[in-house]
């Protein structure tokens, strides 16, 4: 059916937000919650291409990509080099003031927003995206699994456990996270790309706090660390309203319903599970100390 | 021989009982079959206020046409989805509506989501009105996707016609929020105010969420305007005319229909004497059906309806949908949303309830007349219609 | 367009806007400082001290005096609540700077949500009317908010720095603020001091939300929104510097209304956000340095919020 597949779609994506913001802030250790902003740069990236100059779309997602990549370096680099602390402000900012920069830029649509973006498939649309959506984010997380379990991860957990001996034995922590951080919102942007291409219509609206919340929510409750917590976060987290919503509720009490129930379950697992639905594996959890 | 025919009279006995059992039980079936619509709106979040009553008085419609027998016999379902004004909401909703209810036509509202929205209706060939939304663009979203309301080139352009030809005005400031609706809204203010001849000398724009306008309003105040006319939304326009008048500034000041909202008059107290708004629905006073409707709002929820011009178009709706209905089941056709699409097209002139007659151009849009009202002693007073 | 009058004008209305701006920077500050803990829950005590203020002079009927103890009091209530039962649990468990970010943000918009569904999203006002009487004093227009606003901010402020420079608890805090063990060595009760911190800040958002409420009105998820601005100034303010806090949120204040001048105003709020960046870059510890040569207080908020 084309609503299961439009959930199916919407699964994959924010499977991969939600993994790639794990790489971000569970592995990494970077306070950054600006995610949705290169999920929208890779998003208005596509749009742009796809409809100023009707670029093929793989190219355009790859473009997507490449921008968010880029962006990223531009809030990595300013930040890090005080310290970590300053990334989450700087963060915040960033993403705001991209968002305002967006709407008021008349050739990405402004505030009204950025419409017509083409169809690109027209067979089976609904699960030739889902197929891909899907497929993509399998992919995510089995590269970012490789990741962790290889030397590269042994080296990103040596440096989040201990970043002073870290470095005194001659390990650049900064090259690590500003890679970290580029990675994962390059991946936050083929989210986007793809985004882009199946609802063919963006407004800046859809990426404020309110999107970064639901990422934190979802790594958090999934499992901040874990491999495959986001991902379990990401499931549960978008088929819970939908099934609220078949509950046929007075409407004034499903709306913020939802909200209260995320945000309840949040500070519920802070309490009793900190570690998330799926527990990382001792040697990867986040931050010192044990929880 | 008389075997025979006794077992052909027999035989005739049952075929004909047989037929009309299924005669009667298909009409039986037929009559019992309801023919479903869907409506999308903000049924939670900050547009709630206007879109819980709206879908209130679609219900309302939905009902009063059942206890008039329906449509040929049958009832008029409604299908409601929240969306929360959020387009990422109303893609779901609409999708759900398409492809699980599987409706043939849909309403919604708030111009974000029926852009949003508006690929769907296309790609599944599901007719898609928009009810309320006053976004120019809405015209241009494709084959299936029609508005039942006046764009806002219609009522923001009488405001402008209004300034300039009734009231002389030549020289006018434009204020506008800095999201779409104000962006846009603001630009045809201008376009239709200079084609007319005059000179629009402010031009300025204020945040959304800032809540001191001086920068701007003192902007406007320098340029010397004769009339100053306010694109904002119905939570920020009281903040803004109240500065505009302590201040100083004293000139008239009009804006579009979201002003026509007792509750702007109740927060301004005096200040909002001289308030011109424009709304694109008759009111109570120019027809006694309205009057009834108002109070129905007052005997049931206590109060009058937020945004009541939208509330009518919105009653209007499900009416529309019944002729839409009506008009296939009487030529027989089956009830897709391309079909639809067609009798829309095909009837084109509608006699609704609460709005008047309604004619759906090609260009997929609707010329309504635009009732301006000023307020004197604290209450909206009509002072002109423009065509 | 520069004449004087007119830059009079944006300088007083700018000025009065930023009152409630100063009380919530400070109280960010505040808490910042003291208990070195970025309190994104701020926005929900703003929430709370709002909607039971507007209960009270719309729905009871309370007069203004009234309805702002009540907002104070529901206030500190919310406050002392978090920090007793939330914090401290996860200072206890030595839990990562991260949790208490992630707390006390899902906080801000746990209180959001039930405000929604208990109050509805109509935006509200406490004031029947925002119309306030106002007076010409050279050209100028001087509304009777803008004089309320400020004598308040000035004696709100004022009695603050008594408190904290003058009085023995104030002491205490301060103590805290620059070691925490050490102080609880010396037989300073820094968990008392951590909810004094609170109830301070909590006073504070009640007086500024009421500030805010007789001049506008709002919905549940204004306050996120504001609460940005608070931020930004305790960061340019300097870390540990409270009464720097105040001053930026004037400055900012006062930046926002006069860039009208040089920017179109669509492009203002970008202003708030260049700074930001402006200052993460060139001022980290805050544009005081100079003045106190203090060692960075940064390094201790990056411990686990203890």
């Amino acid at each position: 059916m084309e609503y299961v597949a439009s959930l199916l779609v919407l699964i994959g994506l924010y499977v991969i937000l939600a993994s790639s913001f794990n790489l971000i802030i569970g592995f990494g250790g970077l306070i950054s919650i600006a995610h949705p902003i290169f999920f929208a740069l890779g998003a208005y990236t596509v749009g742009v291409l796809s409809t100023q100059f009707g670029l093929h779309p793989v190219l355009s997602i790859v473009a997507g990509f490449v921008v968010a990549m880029l962006a990223s370096f531009m809030l990595s680099l300013p930040s890090l080099r005080i310290s970590g602390d300053y990334l989450l402000i700087t963060s915040i900012g960033f993403q705001l003031g991209l968002l305002e920069i967006i709407k008021n830029l008349d050739f990405v649509g402004g505030a009204s927003g950025l419409g017509g973006i083409p169809n690109v498939v027209q067979q089976h649309r609904s699960l030739v995206f889902a197929a891909v959506a899907l497929g993509l984010a399998v992919a995510v997380v089995l590269g970012l699994r490789a990741l962790v379990r290889g030397p590269y991860g042994r080296a990103i957990q040596a440096m989040r456990d201990d970043e002073l001996a870290f470095v005194a034995l001659g390990r650049n922590a900064m090259n690590i996270k500003i890679t970290i951080f580029a990675v994962g919102s390059g991946l936050a942007g083929v989210a986007g790309g793809l985004y882009a291409y199946y609802y063919q219509y963006l407004t800046p609206d859809q990426f404020q706090i309110l999107q970064s919340a639901m990422i934190l929510t979802m790594v958090v409750v999934g499992g901040m660390g874990s491999v495959y917590g986001p991902v379990v976060g990401a499931v549960l987290l978008l088929l819970l309203p939908e099934a609220i919503t078949f509950l046929n509720l007075p409407s004034s009490v499903m709306g913020p319903l939802q909200g209260l129930i995320f945000t309840s379950l949040v500070i519920l697992f802070l309490f009793l599970r900190p570690q998330g639905l799926v527990p990382s594996s001792k040697r990867l959890s986040a931050g010192g100390g044990h929880e | 021989m008389k075997q025979i025919r006794r077992n052909m009279v027999v035989a005739l006995a049952l075929a004909a009982t047989c037929m009309g059992w299924t005669a009667s039980a298909s009409a039986q079936a037929a009559a019992k079959e309801p023919l479903k619509f869907g409506l999308a709106m903000p049924l939670t979040g900050s547009q709630a206020l206007f879109g819980a009553d709206q879908a209130k008085a679609a219900q309302w419609a939905v009902q009063d046409i059942n206890a008039k027998g329906g449509v040929d016999g049958h009832p008029l379902e409604m299908i409601l989805l929240d969306t929360q004004a959020d387009p990422r909401l109303g893609i779901n909703a609409v999708n759900r509506l398409v492809s699980v209810d599987k409706v043939p036509v849909f309403g919604t509202a708030w111009s974000a989501v029926v852009k949003a929205v508006a690929p769907i209706a296309n790609r599944s060939q599901v007719l898609g009105l928009s009810v309320g939304a006053n976004s120019p663009e809405i015209a241009k979203l494709g084959d299936y996707v029609y508005t039942t309301y006046p764009l806002a080139d219609v009522d923001v352009v009488a405001q402008a016609r209004y300034a300039r030809d009734t009231l002389k005005k030549e020289r006018a400031a434009v204020l506008y929020i800095h999201n779409d609706s104000g962006v846009e809204g603001a630009k045809i203010y201008r376009e239709a105010f200079e084609s007319l001849g005059g000179k629009v000398v402010a031009y300025e724009a204020y945040d959304a969420q800032s809540t001191d306008y001086t920068g701007a309003l003192l902007k406007v105040r320098t340029s010397n305007p004769d009339i100053i006319h306010v694109q904002g939304l119905v939570s920020d326009l009281p903040q803004v005319i109240a500065q505009l008048r302590q201040l100083g500034l004293k000139q008239p000041i009009s804006t579009y229909s979201a002003g026509y909202n007792p509750k702007v008059v109740q927060q301004l107290g005096a200040a909002a004497e001289g308030l011109l708004v424009s709304a694109l629905a008759p009111s109570a006073e120019q027809n006694p059906e309205i009057a009834e409707f108002v109070e129905r709002w007052k005997k049931t929820e206590g109060r009058i309806p937020n945004g009541l011009p939208y509330t009518q178009y919105l009653y209007d709706m499900p009416y529309l949908i019944a002729d839409l209905y009506s008009h296939l089941l009487k030529a027989g056709k089956p009830l897709t949303g391309a079909n639809m699409r067609q009798a829309l097209v095909d009837v084109a002139e509608f006699d609704l309830p609460m709005t008047g007659k309604l004619v759906v151009g090609a260009d997929h849009r609707v010329k309504k007349p635009v009732y301006l009202f000023e307020v004197k002693n604290g209450k909206f007073e009509p002072v002109a219609t423009v065509q | 367009m520069l004449d004087f009058q007119t830059l009079l004008q944006i300088f007083w209305t700018g000025l009065a806007n930023s009152t409630y701006a100063v009380l919530l920077a400070a109280a960010f500050a505040l808490v910042l400082k003291v208990v070195k803990v970025w309190n994104f829950a701020q926005a929900g005590l703003m929430g709370i001290a709002y909607y039971t203020m507007y209960l009270a002079i719309q729905k009871l009927g309370w007069p203004g005096y009234a309805a702002l103890v009540l907002g104070a009091a529901a206030a500190i209530v919310a406050a002392l609540a978090m920090e007793v039962f939330g914090l401290q649990t996860f200072r206890r468990r030595h839990s990562p700077p991260l949790t208490f970010f992630i707390f006390t943000l899902v906080l801000s918009e746990l209180v959001q949500y039930v405000l929604a569904m208990v109050a509805g999203t109509e935006p509200v006002s406490l004031a029947a009317t925002i119309m306030s009487a106002s007076y010409i004093v050279g050209g100028v227009v001087v509304s009777e908010w803008d004089l309320k606003a400020i004598a308040v901010t000035v004696v709100l402020m004022a009695l603050l720095f008594v408190v904290m420079k003058r009085t023995r608890h104030g002491q205490y805090m301060i103590a805290a603020a620059d070691n925490p063990h050490l102080s609880r060595l010396y037989g300073v009760n820094v968990r008392r001091v951590y909810a004094l911190t609170f109830v301070l800040a909590a006073v504070l958002i009640a007086v500024a939300m009421y500030l805010f409420g007789t001049r506008a009105s709002m919905v549940p998820n204004t306050p996120l929104e504001m609460m940005l601005f608070a931020v930004i100034a305790a960061l340019l303010g300097g870390m540990g510097n409270v009464f720097g806090a105040a001053v930026a949120a004037v400055f900012l204040g006062l930046l926002r209304a006069f860039s009208i001048l040089v920017i179109p105003s669509a492009w203002q709020s970008l202003i708030l956000y260049a700074l930001l960046f402006i200052t993460i870059l060139f001022f980290p510890q805050g544009v005081r340095v100079a003045r106190r040569a203090r060692k960075k207080p940064a390094a201790n908020s990056a411990a686990a919020g203890a």
